[in-house]
């Protein structure tokens, strides 16, 4: 069970017919602990980048053209933007950590997100980044320094076991997933429906050991940039049935999340999480929001 | 934290910070708020300041903070010169739109590009050229993930 017919036709019984070739362009997310959206765009446009800003994300913009990496300028190397796919800016928005919050960031790597998270705290409160590679925690490392982060706690250590001494108001499990097309040219040789399964596992780990590390009240943020239900709406599904959770509605586009699932009827309330589609300007990407209760 | 200092000391920075405070990781060094108590498997913490090596090599973190003060040397260049000096190069003298502070031969002085701080340097003798030479530049983050 794999190849680009058997999930191409997977994503048609869903509702979404893709041609398996859609595409998302660049974007970068201003840093808003280094700079202003105005600077940023107006020294990037004087050196003939033509952005975009994206309308649904507070500091995000497309890259429409550069001829040049924008992964290697003088203002990303002094952290006032970083490169993000807009679909990947939008659980941390949808999360608004604040300066008040105690949060986390479950698996960090390599740490756009984390760095996001700062943002909106305005380096304050406390925010912890854990990851299981030390390898990919390098770039995390990279990352908040670049970025200017002063308020994180960075431990190595599996999310699904580690201690870290705290409750925490806000939690965001971007999991490891089996990722998309859109990103990976090569997903549909790569991809099986075990894989699929087996990643569905780790992720319900996960979600458990999330929802043990919220506070009462506390809000979790599950997203993936899988598209396959049994990440996404299944694994949500579950958390509804095993764990004292609501879900919560989000502010985001894309379209409501399924409530049904290969004939499995799920909670209503499913509608509630969004979905992106590859071919609507992003990635294929799946945000669920929920609070303890 | 004797690195540390005398990079300080060598920029004429007012900044001190307090051994208290300070949370070494093998050899790189953090300030964190004394609220915070640290755990296994900590690689990271708060602030992070820069790390031994054969000089001190400050953060980038660090260096902005050195630039917000009125007290540290400086030297301004445009989008160009900075450029090349985070590829590593050296600044001639007459690629130096500016100066704060006074800078003499010997002297260590930030390589600031539009109000922000890019790396450090010496002010050197090189043949018969005045130059910046470069010690530290914000490339380094690119050179770490080749």
């Amino acid at each position: 069970m794999r190849g680009r017919e058997f999930f191409l036709e997977r994503y048609s019984m869903m509702g979404r017919s893709l041609t398996g070739d859609e595409a998302a362009p660049p974007a970068i997310r201003v840093n808003s602990l280094r700079a202003e959206d105005g600077e940023v765009f107006e020294v990037l446009t004087d050196n003939g980048v033509a952005l975009k800003k994206i309308p649904y994300l507070d500091h995000g913009y497309v890259v429409e053209h550069t001829e040049f990496s924008l992964g290697a300028t003088l203002e990303y190397l002094l952290g006032l933007y970083s490169l993000q796919e807009a679909a990947s800016q939008l659980p941390v928005q949808a999360l608004a950590p604040g300066p008040e919050d105690t949060a986390l960031d479950m698996c960090s790597a390599p740490g756009g997100k984390t760095t996001q998270m700062a943002a909106y705290m305005m380096n304050r409160g406390v925010l912890y980044a854990v990851d299981a590679s030390r390898d990919r925690l390098y770039a995390v490392e990279n990352s908040l320094e670049r970025c200017g982060v002063a308020n994180c706690l960075v431990y190595h250590g599996d999310a699904e076991r580690i201690e870290l001494g705290a409750a925490f108001t806000k939690i965001l499990l971007d999991a490891p997933c089996s990722g998309n097309y859109v990103t990976d040219p090569e997903w549909f040789s790569r991809r099986s429906l075990r894989d699929v399964e087996a990643n569905a596992e780790r992720q319900r780990r996960l979600l458990s050991r999330a929802v043990g590390l919220l506070e009462r009240g506390g809000r979790l943020l599950y997203s993936t940039c899988s598209l396959e239900p049994e990440e996404n709406e299944l694994n949500v599904q579950w958390l509804l049935e095993n764990h004292p959770v609501d879900l919560e509605p989000i502010a985001s586009p894309g379209t409501p999340a399924a409530t049904e699932a290969f004939g499995v009827e799920l909670d209503p309330k499913m509608s509630l999480c969004r979905r992106l589609w590859p071919g609507d300007g992003t990635q294929g990407f799946f945000i669920a929001e929920a609070v303890k209760l | 934290m004797r690195l540390l200092k005398r990079l300080l000391r060598d920029l004429n920075s007012g900044l001190s910070p307090r051994e208290d405070e300070v949370v070494r990781i093998n050899d790189q060094y953090f300030t964190l708020g004394s609220a915070l108590r640290v755990r296994e498997g900590l690689v990271y913490a708060g602030c992070y300041l820069g790390r031994d090596r054969r000089l001190f090599e400050p953060s980038s973190i660090l260096l902005q903070a050195l630039a917000s003060e009125p007290g540290t040397r400086k030297a301004h260049v445009d989008r160009d010169t900075a450029w090349l000096f985070v590829c590593g190069r050296d600044i001639f003298q007459v690629n130096i739109a500016s100066v704060e502070g006074e800078l003499s031969l010997g002297s260590h002085c930030l390589v600031m590009y539009g109000g922000r701080c890019v790396g450090y340097g010496r002010y050197e003798t090189a043949g018969d050229q005045r130059i910046i030479r470069n010690l530290f530049d914000l490339g380094d983050f690119l050179r770490r993930e080749a």
